[in-house]
């Protein structure tokens, strides 16, 4: 890696830091508007266990105190505790769940980019045939059905439907701790993206088969698979890498959903679990962490370029 | 026929009737138990909190109860039976002094033995936190004060020897027996493993999460999964068949349920956690799955409140919560004929029928505000107000209220969830329908209705409450006590009858089968009042699978697993 790219990166890095603290900021000072509080129960009738409760997360000081206090923390990587599951620290749990989602969304950039070339490609070098329509076809279908219809289908299919069918033997089983448990969930998550990879990646391609310099390729006998996928598609991906960016976000984004559906301990499911009970701790915690990896995901795109195309420099 | 062809038919015949014996219907348990006596089941949300201190849910209670031994419990039929005392305890001539023989054979799940000292810190440690179910403690003399951190510790409660336990309590109080049943705050801790892990952290390890229950945590991902594991040599004796249980946490209902369908759960509905209306029908409706369906009485009662000293509704309008609203203090109740006006414009079987899937998730409510099959339940129709009478109810408002001006701009606030959602528009079909009144409706989240309700603003609003325990008491001094009717209490209403807390103070001092004559006279008038309008109870949905044994629910809680087996499927 190149000097210049080097301290492009840690330009970024302290910018997504920044990112991350304003992002937090934002949010926890907008959480602590809203009426009401987290620790509202029906069974808790004593206004002096409420006080002491508020006491015990600093809830009862003014809140520019408050996060004065929670910058200490998030300075030392502290987080705090669980508003609702009291004694829950949220860093660890946090950076339990983003590995849990980090490795989903990774499935499903997979299955984005493997499926999403495959059937780009085919598409591109059989145009106009049987085998790009019903390429293009499906990419269609693909992207127009969202990702949480894409998980109802193959929850029905993969949970309901092979049980039935197989007697038992073979069913998706939801949950997370398995590796099997992995790829139906970020099916679900990838399809609709990989449409998208397809069809910028077949219409990438079609551009780049048609230069002069893979016209010489295959002109000077080279194999197919050399052709394709040493000239052309290396050259077709640049197009596709600047959209990894926003695809990325919207696989972390989606996931929300997905794992929500499949049972995954993610911090999708975290995001949905701790809005709906007001754990303000938790909510600020996972915006956080969004910031990050949405940040680090864009880093690591822009780092891509200069290893596609050697005459990107930073 | 040849030979050949004969056997060729009857080799076929024989096949058939095989293949048909190893792919026909569902399986069948044999009475064998299985290898695997794991249970697994999930749950919507997770525990609020591990600590017996902390315990806010009803969801907490069935772990609760499995890991840590309180003097006495609740059996399987909601019988109060002793655990960590020896027998029921010795009670003074004028109820204040209670005296507890303590078992000798006690431990912790590390080892460590359990003596007298080890309930006294347990009970002033919660105290101390003074949380959601301190008040199990208050009864006893100087527990307000450490609650209050006015004491360090609790004056009325002694350890003659290792073995005794004496509290002596301000009052009388027949209700203490049973809170003290319940699986929450009176649980004894191991004081030495809570001091050295952390107040705040003992919770988070299976190693430092110590109990004296049958079952322990073997392992705890916060917000994923838990496990627990039967103590060995077990104090109590046998553990049951299970070893292990397996629950994960944050799993959606529907998820639920298909995994159950594919056998991947034993179980749907236990801890708090039901299957939704939709899955629920489907089963009822089904011939074979109706056969693993259970629908439980649950211990919830939901109802509309009115506001006593603020809006048309009001007793005394302008009284400050806390003042008397009704009784003798107060016999001018203007707002009287409104609410019972409102109640009876209700047909409570439709709105079951519509709002709670055809009456699967809640029953219509005619039997005041506790819950049918629990103590102090007025009655089928024991709530004079509840039966449906359209007409009647067209001629009482209309006399309350001819000009129509009492009502505009009516408000119904309530919490949203989806089936809230169709109880709301429901109340505000008929209301319309019966009485020719607009109600506008405004949902909310829950801590925003809470905060609204303590501060007695909400005119006319949803009221619901779980039973904690199964005594009146709870009910009368949590929801409809003066002592809760100021700002920032529970009596939400802040209906305040002086007579009728006369009559519920002096059935708390006596033992619950003396005492339940006297609450249901003080419910009587509390519906006489139509404080509440209770509109429907609710139900507790259990899926089980048919190799499951001892698995249930109480109205309380579920049934402990030390009863559980799983046989060969």
């Amino acid at each position: 890696m190149s000097r210049g790219t080097l301290l492009y990166a840690a330009q970024r890095l302290v910018l997504i830091s920044l990112t991350a603290v304003v992002v937090s900021s934002i949010v926890f000072i907008g959480i602590h508007q809203l009426p009401g509080n987290a620790l509202a129960s029906e069974r808790r009738n004593n206004p002096a266990t409420e006080q002491a409760l508020l006491h015990h997360y600093n809830l009862d000081l003014p809140w520019p105190q408050q996060y004065l206090l929670w910058v200490e923390g998030l300075s030392r990587g502290d987080l705090g505790e669980s508003l609702v599951n009291m004694g829950v620290q949220i860093t660890p749990l946090l950076l339990r769940e983003a590995k849990v989602s980090v490795t989903l969304g990774l499935a499903a950039v997979l299955i984005t980019i493997g499926v999403g070339l495959t059937l780009g490609t085919i598409a591109a070098i059989r145009q106009n045939t049987w085998v790009d329509y019903v390429a293009s076809t499906s990419a269609v279908i693909g992207y127009s059905v969202p990702s949480f219809v894409w998980a109802f289908l193959l929850i029905l299919l993969t949970v309901s439907g092979f049980y039935a069918w197989t007697g038992g033997l073979v069913y998706e089983d939801i949950g997370w701790g398995k590796i099997e448990q992995i790829p139906v969930p970020a099916l679900a998550l990838g399809l609709p993206y990989a449409a998208i990879v397809a069809r910028l990646t077949r219409a990438s391609m079609l551009e780049v088969i048609r230069q002069d310099y893979v016209r010489t390729a295959w002109a000077k006998g080279l194999a197919a698979r050399v052709v394709i996928l040493r000239h052309a598609l290396r050259n077709a991906l640049i197009p596709v890498v600047s959209i990894l960016g926003p695809l990325i976000t919207g696989i972390i984004t989606g996931s929300v959903v997905i794992e929500f559906l499949f049972g995954i301990p993610g911090l999708g499911q975290e995001f949905v679990t701790s809005i709906l009970s007001r754990d303000y701790n938790i909510v600020i915690g996972v915006f956080t962490f969004y910031a990050v990896l949405v940040g680090l995901a864009n880093l690591i795109v822009d780092l891509i370029y200069p290893v596609l195309d050697p005459r990107i420099r930073y | 026929m040849t030979r050949i062809a004969l056997f060729r038919s009857l080799a076929v015949a024989l096949g058939a009737i095989s293949l048909v014996a190893a792919c026909g219907g569902g399986s069948t348990a044999s009475e064998n138990l299985a290898a695997d006596q794991t249970l697994r089941f999930a749950i919507i949300d997770q525990p609020t909190s591990l600590d017996p201190a902390h315990v806010d849910a009803a969801v907490d209670i069935t772990f609760l109860a499995e890991v840590f031994t309180g003097l006495y419990k609740f059996d399987n039929n909601l019988k109060i039976v002793p655990d960590g005392a020896q027998a029921m305890p010795d009670i003074s001539s004028d109820g204040k002094t209670w005296t507890f023989k303590l078992r000798k054979d006690m431990q912790f799940s590390n080892g460590d033995k359990i003596t007298a000292k080890d309930w006294i810190w347990s009970w002033t440690r919660t105290l101390r936190l003074n949380d959601a179910y301190a008040s199990n403690l208050y009864a006893i003399s100087g527990g307000q004060d450490v609650a209050d951190g006015k004491a360090t510790s609790i004056s009325g409660l002694s350890a003659p020897d290792d073995y005794t336990l004496v509290a002596k309590l301000d009052a009388p109080a027949g209700y203490w027996l049973t809170q003290l049943a319940m699986p929450t705050a009176s649980e004894v801790l191991d004081q030495k493993v809570i001091q050295a892990a952390g107040e705040e952290h003992w919770t988070e390890k299976p190693e430092t999460y110590i109990g004296s229950g049958p079952f322990k945590v073997s392992a705890y991902s916060a917000k994923e999964s838990i496990e627990f594991v039967p103590v060995k040599n077990w104090w109590g004796g046998d553990t049951g068949k299970l070893t292990k249980v397996h629950v994960d946490f944050h799993v959606d209902v529907a998820s639920q349920v298909k995994k159950f369908e594919s056998g991947g759960y034993d179980l749907v509905g236990m801890a708090n956690s039901p299957a939704g209306p939709d899955d629920v029908l489907r089963y009822k409706n089904d011939p074979t799955k109706s056969k693993i369906l259970t629908i439980y009485p649950g211990a919830r009662a939901t109802a509309v409140g009115f506001n006593f000293v603020t809006g048309p509704f009001a007793a005394k309008p302008g009284a400050k919560p806390g003042d008397p609203t009704n009784g003798a203090a107060n016999t001018n109740d203007p707002g009287l004929d409104g609410r019972r006006a409102f109640s009876m414009a209700i047909d409570r079987n439709q709105l079951a029928d519509i709002a709670c899937a055809h009456a699967i998730t809640c029953q219509p409510a005619t039997g005041g505000p506790i819950v049918k099959g629990f103590k102090g339940y007025l009655g089928d129709n024991g709530d004079p107000y509840a039966k449906f009478d359209a007409q009647a109810a067209k001629a009482l408002y209309q006399k309350w209220d001819p000009t129509g001006s009492k009502v505009k701009n009516l408000e119904y606030r309530y919490n949203t969830s989806p089936a809230n959602d169709k109880r709301a528009q429901n109340l505000q079909a008929q209301w319309k329908q019966n009485l020719g009144v607009d109600v506008k409706l405004v949902p909310s989240d829950f801590p925003t209705l809470q905060r609204d309700r303590k501060k007695k603003i909400v005119i006319i609003g949803r009221e619901s409450w779980g039973i904690d325990y199964d005594h009146p008491q709870d009910w009368f001094d949590n929801l409809f006590s003066c002592a809760q009717a100021p700002i920032g209490r529970g009596n939400d209403q802040a209906y305040c009858n002086p007579d009728m807390d006369a009559i519920t103070n002096a059935a708390n001092a006596k033992a619950v089968d003396q005492a339940v004559p006297d609450y249901v006279k003080a419910m009587k008038l509390l519906v006489n009042d139509v404080v509440w309008m209770t509109i429907d109870y609710g139900t507790q949905p259990y899926f089980v699978q048919t190799y499951v044994r001892g698995a249930g629910y109480n109205g309380l809680y579920d049934y402990n697993w030390l009863g559980f087996k799983l046989l060969q499927h």
